[in-house]
């Protein structure tokens, strides 16, 4: 019945799997649902090594809240969340992002968890540049999110 | 006058700072500075994929909110530049 949101920096600290099915633990909850995201070793046949995640870290928490909390009123108000992602220098393995939900049945859960996801990738401004075996690094496409009537 | 653009993602390759800064008509917009960031960019960056970043990004107040093209800047304001997103 809560929410934790956070940007971790990576070279302070990692992304914990214990401290998210601490968090969501509840004997209320009959069902866990967890999403890890990360970074993977391939990308576009390119051979990736390592991805660093910008943020706009203000905006980023803002959103997260205002994802969490639209999740909640979308699908079940009774439910755990909790919502990090890595900022930073993050080599291939490492989590880039960990949404974790308990609830009361699974339907909740899957959906929840989904909806964060997605929503994270459309709304949150985080950013990441691969960084490539051959000593090459490049900053990823993504979404805009200027205001669709002014794109030319 | 002179506005601050604080940069974020693959804006981060126009400069070694935290914030790059350009110098404007007085009363611009933010139109106006996406046609100045434009020309920066050709003229400094053409052999760089970032020539459709003015068109494609957007703009932060120092509110963290997004701004039009018709939003009147001040003199030395700081808004950051927003590239396409893509965490995850």
């Amino acid at each position: 019945m809560s929410i934790h949101t956070a940007l971790v920096k990576t070279e302070e600290q990692k992304i914990s799997i214990e401290k998210a099915k601490k968090f969501i633990g509840s004997e209320e909850y009959g069902a866990e649902s967890i999403f890890i995201g990360r970074v993977r070793n391939e990308n576009s046949g390119k051979k990736v090594t390592a991805v660093t995640y910008d943020a706009h870290d203000q905006a980023v928490l803002k959103s997260f809240q205002s994802i969490c909390n639209d999740a909640k009123k979308k699908f079940d108000s009774n439910v755990s969340i909790f919502l990090e992602h890595a900022k930073g220098y993050s080599p291939v393995g490492e989590i880039s992002i960990l949404i974790a939900i308990g609830s009361g049945h699974r339907d909740e859960a899957f959906k929840i968890c989904r909806y964060i996801l997605e929503e994270v990738k459309f709304q949150s401004p985080i950013w990441k540049k691969e960084h490539y075996a051959d000593g090459k690094e490049e900053w990823l496409p993504g979404h805009s999110l200027r205001p669709k009537k002014e794109i030319k | 006058m002179e506005i601050q653009i604080k940069l974020y993602g693959s804006s981060k390759m126009l400069s070694e700072n935290e914030t790059l800064l350009i110098k404007l008509p007085d009363n611009s917009n933010i139109g106006q500075l996406r046609s100045s960031l434009k020309q920066f960019i050709d003229e400094n960056y053409s052999k760089s994929n970032l020539g459709n970043l003015p068109n494609s990004a957007a703009f932060f107040s120092d509110r963290n909110e997004i701004i039009n093209d018709s939003y009147q800047l001040k003199n030395k304001e700081l808004v950051s530049i927003i590239p396409p997103i893509g965490g995850g």
